[in-house]
């Protein structure tokens, strides 16, 4: 089985981008940064 | 969510190749205010142009995750009119993850854009039946109520 690691955008102009390119959803997280 | 969900084998993978993970902080400015986020960890599923479409606030486990994002993702489709490629993620999570607490908005919504596909009533009354006898007691079979008259 594959191993999969969350590689996480930080910018949300980034995320719209491989969001459109990669006909995808994006999933916004807002954490606590603690 | 760091300790818990997102390790999981099952939802690194459908974090990974279902949509595209962006984290920032919850203090981030504008986006803070812009998405009026009061508390973490807040998840929102935007589509391509920045629309939010889904949202949830509080620790999800790995199955409800999965099942919130499918939802958030069938709910963009849904949105946008693309009632097919929504009907195929409802019955995802209704198939796959019957028991997470977004089967029963899923199953609801999978009559609404089965009428709306098709513009027959039948979905609508399917939905309700499904709701009456699986989720009962949730919020989503009384909005259906009405479609057993259909």
């Amino acid at each position: 089985m594959p191993h999969h690691q969350i590689r996480w955008e930080t910018e949300l102009s980034q995320a719209l981008a491989r969001a459109k390119a990669e006909n995808r959803p994006v999933l916004l997280d807002f954490f606590n940064p603690g | 969510m760091d300790a818990v969900s997102y390790p999981q084998e099952a939802v690194a993978e459908f974090v990974s190749t279902r949509t595209v993970p962006l984290r920032i902080p919850a203090d981030a400015q504008p986006h803070a205010t812009n998405f009026g986020v009061r508390w973490t960890p807040t998840l929102v599923t935007l589509d391509r142009d920045g629309t939010e479409h889904h949202r949830t606030v509080g620790f999800l486990p790995p199955e409800e995750l999965i099942a919130s994002l499918l939802l958030g993702s069938a709910k963009c489709h849904f949105d946008a009119g693309r009632f097919s490629e929504a009907l195929t993620e409802f019955d995802e999570i209704l198939a796959r993850h019957p028991k997470t607490d977004a089967a029963p908005e899923a199953a609801f919504l999978q009559g609404v854009a089965g009428y709306k596909h098709t513009h027959d009533p039948k979905p609508l009354k399917a939905a309700y039946e499904k709701l009456a006898a699986v989720y009962p007691d949730s919020p989503w079979a009384k909005r259906a109520l009405p479609y057993r008259l259909l």
